[in-house]
């Protein structure tokens, strides 16, 4: 069963229809990516499910239950968290006060919210260091965010999206502005999130979505065109029309 | 119990002797007005040129309530954290959703607003002539209108509000605030309710606010009209800026630094508030971190000038 799933999703921005009817399913525990070219709705579609802005019309389901306009900061205690494809984190916090807050917003209670010292949440700070520590960020939880170079700064905001535990996990290009060295880990990170968490991933990198997609839907112009395993994908003409073009013919 | 604490103890006790109590109460009121927008300003990053709307309401509603009913002054102190918090809920519930100059600009405007109802309200709030004669009641014996009872009580509520708001920014509350002021849109991504949460650092800085406007009521007998208009919100903010907003000592620093100008200097020389600029202009250029900061460079300096001592 389709663990989220969208119906006819649908946002106008005025005249221009970012996103146009999409019905895509998402099982549990697979690795969904969406491609396209830019400006075909991608990030838009993560906006709509996770509540940044409501839909002009349409659906979105979570496990079967409509979470249609639930804000983001309800839908984040939903199960579904997200990272940005420009990096967006607290720059003035160390790398583990900035998973510390994500971990403590989706934590078991909010007891003691104004009086209890964070040093006494235990429980939130385990799972904070662990968020680190899957990152391979482990050693640099004392190290200011503002100071990391923009590849950790990367890792960092995946670790921000994993310390809240959700059970989707939706990645807007983790890879975006990375070295090719820097990619090779980024993408073995990845992979290594497999499994453990439902990922719907956003990546532009051709190499990448098909090595690790288990399944691809493809976005134009904010509609859907195809949808399928990375070898389907690869062969559809109207994909390679679209978005391949020329170089992968 | 670690240093800064040791150092405003000592500070608390030697002050009324270096300075006129009044003058030595008037700081610790000031300090804790100051606490209570440094939540908003230094750990929420949200600018309020408004605070004496609270402060002001506080005291008008209070000091009319010691004058015309002679209530306790402890029920009194409670009824202006009450006013403090209400009226900021009120403000804050108008404020929250706006932000940069839009923000700063409501405040300002609502404080405009409070600040006309004070001066056409003459019969209660007696308009510009200000509202005089709140007593400062006695209570179980002790008797408040000697000043140094009166700044013992105040400073014992000073040492308290900043143990509160020290356990506040401690908390997972403080860290949450922080998280807004840094990034909002990622701290509503990640499970916060981020106008909620302003609200709430408005409630508590106006709770503050409101105990330091009762405090001053009763320090001066009287409750002036410009307790609730623009300069003591900009004082306030002053002070603050220049003490450092990037810590939770900074605003009583910079209320020290404040109150003592302006009531030491200002006897001596007519044009003190020029001094107050010219600290202000240092501030914004070369120091935003404001007296803290320049104290934690000259000690880093003196540090490492010690440590690179050859050692014999």
């Amino acid at each position: 069963m389709a663990i989220l799933e969208t119906q006819e999703l649908t946002k106008a921005f005025g005249a221009l229809t970012a996103v146009n009817g999409v019905s895509l399913g998402v099982e549990a525990g697979t690795l969904h990516s969406i491609i396209g070219p830019n400006g075909a709705g991608k990030t838009t579609l993560f906006n709509l499910l996770t509540g940044t802005f409501p839909p002009t019309s349409g659906r979105i389901l979570l496990d079967g239950r409509d979470i249609t306009g639930t804000p983001a900061h309800r839908v984040a205690h939903l199960g579904l968290a997200r990272s940005y494809q420009r990096t967006s984190v607290f720059p003035a916090f160390s790398l583990l006060e900035n998973v510390w807050v994500a971990a403590f917003a989706t934590g078991r209670s909010w007891r003691g919210l104004a009086w209890r010292k964070t040093e006494r949440y235990a429980e939130v700070t385990a799972r904070a260091r662990q968020a680190l520590a899957d990152v391979g960020l482990g050693g640099k939880a004392d190290a200011p965010a503002r100071e990391i170079s923009h590849g950790e700064q990367r890792q960092l905001e995946l670790a921000i999206a994993l310390a809240a535990a959700p059970r989707v996990l939706l990645l807007d290009e983790p890879a975006a502005g990375l070295s090719p060295e820097e990619t090779r880990k980024m993408v073995a990170l990845v992979r290594s999130l497999k499994g453990r968490y439902t990922i719907v991933l956003i990546e532009h990198k051709m190499d990448i979505i098909m090595s690790v997609s288990d399944r691809i839907s493809v976005m134009h112009f904010g509609s859907l065109i195809a949808e399928g395993t990375p070898a389907e994908i690869q062969k559809n003409p109207e994909v390679r029309r679209a978005y391949l073009g020329g170089v992968a013919a | 119990m670690n240093r800064p604490i040791l150092l405003l103890l000592a500070a608390v006790l030697v002050l009324p002797i270096v300075v006129r109590p009044a003058i030595a109460t008037e700081i610790w009121i000031f300090a804790i007005f100051g606490l209570g927008l440094n939540l908003l300003l230094g750990y929420t990053g949200l600018l309020s040129f408004g605070q004496s709307t609270f402060f002001g309401s506080a005291a008008y509603v209070a000091g009319f309530l010691l004058k015309q009913y002679g209530i306790n002054a402890f029920l009194a102190l409670g009824i202006g954290v009450g006013v403090g918090a209400a009226s900021a809920a009120l403000v804050g519930y108008l404020c929250v959703q706006r932000s940069g100059l839009y923000f700063i600009m409501l405040t300002f405007a609502l404080n405009q607003l409070f600040y006309f109802i004070a001066y056409q309200w003459t019969s209660v709030t007696g308009g510009e002539d200000g509202m005089p004669g709140v007593p400062r009641p006695a209570l179980a014996g002790i008797d408040f209108t000697n000043p140094l009872v009166y700044y013992a009580l105040v400073s014992v509520l000073f040492l308290a509000s900043l143990w509160i708001m020290k356990r506040i920014v401690e908390s997972p509350l403080g860290k949450i605030l922080q998280a807004i002021r840094e990034n909002p849109v990622r701290a509503e991504a990640v499970g916060y309710d981020v106008p909620r949460f302003k609200l709430l650092a408005f409630v508590i800085g106006g709770a503050f606010s409101g105990l330091a406007g009762v405090l001053y009521a009763m320090l001066f007998g009287i409750v002036p009209l410009e307790a609730i208009g623009f300069v003591f919100s900009g004082n306030v903010l002053f002070a603050t800026l220049i003490g450092g907003s990037g810590s939770l000592y900074g605003p009583v620093i910079g209320s020290f630094v404040f109150i003592w100008l302006s009531e030491s200097v200002s006897t001596l020389w007519a044009r003190w508030p020029l001094l107050l600029g010219v600290a202000f202009v240092i501030v914004v250029l070369f120091l935003r971190g404001g007296v803290v900061e320049a104290w934690s460079r000259v000690g880093a300096k003196f540090g490492s000038w010690r440590s690179s001592k050859p050692k014999s």
